[in-house]
């Protein structure tokens, strides 16, 4: 019985000792690591609407994000739309509520700085004051507008969709007329060698320059990858030994309306991932322009 | 075992050749099998691996006479999750560009078998300073295994070496599986077998 207590009593001291070490190197690093996290971000959207290591990013290029929620009143679903507005010079936030329809229901004040939206439960917070019981409220997805100067210069939508096995995470760039601008692809569990190919320039830069309109019947074609457009789609390795930048322009527009060439082996991945970043794109693009002419007709102060 | 009479530099070159975890040892062969697939990769994994043995043998030399006998194992267990998890912190916090490359190997590392192994033969019968030495040769000595499979493994399955294409012709695509790995520790088991062979004969031959 002694021997018992002895044990669980060290046992217990080495956890608590262990915990409190992990504890506390946790809350000291917690900050450092979410900037990190969030430059990290910051980095993989500017590298998608063409801002990097060659080109550096103008001086007024702002992003703003805006977050959409699913709320439910009795029973009838609305959408919210968390959008940054400008209050005498000091940036915070109003809820747009919008019918599934687009059509305008209320506009609520939510005082929170861009800074502190980041953080989810920041957000919950706010908005619990806001949507008094029996509403509630569920957190749907996020866009963030890049503005230069007073115009906007692109979108960036972060989506998911089904692959093969998982869901593919991926965070797609536009320009304001819904032309792809860049996709990334930031998460999948597609098989190596096979479907895990969706994230090599060869793949993925096929979507750069598509118009929107054509992204409606966007399809995948079982043919090889003609050898020019292959080097054109990976010009960073290509650029400069046998291709010049002129030559890589001129390929890409002669391939720009055509359907996008499957995947050796992964035509499902290659078709999941057409038609998800088309739908992404179209559900998009019909959202963002409801809450446009909401934004309009409210004459909301919004940021962008 | 008694406590350990050599001297620091001895321990360090134990751990390299002598004790080589990989090659004499025969420890950790999941990383050694399953990530030595380039230099870096090795490289990267050597170090974490050095930083947590060197860590946990060190906490547990300072405290063996408080742990009880019977829940070593545990507590071995608890003290290289602390460190890893410690360490995984920091290095995502301070040196993220680091992080985002060895992130998935360090929480590996709680799992190796060398650092248990070192714990429970080492470092809870001696003091302090001889298990720091001798976690950093093990760990030297767990790096340069990783390193010199992943120089095998890099320059015959990918033919490049250090990201460097130097290999002119067509790389052989088994090298860079796992299975591979097992051949490469394989053969480089033989060669410190072979050399220890000739060295104690030698030896034998000047006496």
């Amino acid at each position: 019985m002694k021997e018992i207590l002895r044990i669980t009593i060290k046992l217990t001291i080495t956890c608590l000792v262990a915990a409190f070490v992990m504890g506390s190197v946790f809350a000291f690093t917690y900050n450092a690591k979410k900037h990190n996290e969030h430059l990290n971000e910051r980095q993989t959207m500017l590298g998608l609407i063409g801002y990097g290591r060659h080109n550096d990013a103008p001086s007024d290029l702002k992003l703003h994000t805006i977050y959409r929620y699913i709320i439910e009143d009795r029973g009838r679903l609305f959408l919210g739309y968390l959008v940054p507005v400008r209050k005498e010079r000091e940036e915070s936030h109003e809820l747009l509520l919008v019918t599934v329809e687009g059509e305008f229901v209320k506009r609520l004040e939510a005082p929170i700085d861009p800074e502190s939206a980041i953080e989810a439960a920041a957000r919950d917070k706010v908005l619990k004051r806001l949507l008094e019981a029996p509403k509630t409220f569920s957190y749907s997805d996020s866009t963030i507008i890049a503005t230069v100067g007073s115009g906007r210069s692109a979108y960036l939508l972060p989506g998911r969709f089904p692959g093969f096995k998982t869901f593919i995470k991926v965070m797609l760039a536009l320009d304001p007329a819904f032309n792809i601008v860049g996709l990334e692809i930031m998460e999948h569990e597609e098989d190596p060698g096979l479907g895990a190919e969706i994230t090599k320039e060869y793949f993925k830069n096929q979507f750069v320059g598509k118009p929107f309109e054509r992204l409606k019947t966007l399809g995948v074609v079982k043919e090889p990858l003609p050898d020019e457009f292959r080097k054109a789609l990976e010009r960073e390795k290509w650029t400069g030994a046998s291709i010049s930048p002129e030559d890589v322009d001129r390929i890409n527009k002669k391939y720009r309306d055509h359907d996008i060439y499957a995947l050796t082996g992964a035509t499902i991945s290659s078709k999941s991932v057409t038609t998800g970043v088309g739908n992404m794109v179209k559900k998009f693009s019909y959202r963002v322009q409801a809450l446009d002419r909401v934004i309009t007709a409210q004459k909301v102060p919004v940021t962008f | 075992m008694p406590a350990t009479t050599k001297t620091s530099s001895q321990l360090v070159l134990d751990g390299i050749l002598n004790e080589n975890p990989i090659f004499r040892l025969a420890l950790s062969m999941c990383p050694a099998v399953g990530i030595s697939t380039t230099i870096m990769n090795g490289l990267l994994l050597g170090v974490a691996v050095l930083f947590v043995q060197v860590f946990s043998s060190c906490t547990i030399a300072a405290v063996k006479n408080f742990i009880h006998p019977r829940i070593r194992i545990p507590t071995y267990t608890l003290t290289i999750a602390t460190w890893v998890t410690v360490i995984d912190l920091v290095l995502a916090a301070y040196v993220p560009g680091a992080y985002k490359q060895m992130g998935i190997f360090v929480k590996l590392i709680v799992a190796f078998a060398i650092i248990t192994m070192r714990l429970e033969t080492f470092a809870c019968r001696n003091a302090v300073s001889p298990s720091f030495w001798d976690a950093l040769g093990m760990g030297l000595g767990f790096m340069f295994g990783m390193v010199s499979i992943g120089f095998v493994r890099e320059l015959l399955g990918q033919g490049t070496l250090l990201g460097f294409d130097v290999l002119g012709c067509q790389p052989l695509l088994f090298f860079a599986l796992p299975a591979a790995g097992f051949f490469c520790v394989g053969i480089m088991m033989a060669i410190f077998n072979y050399v220890e062979l000739v060295y104690n004969r030698r030896k034998a031959k000047n006496r």
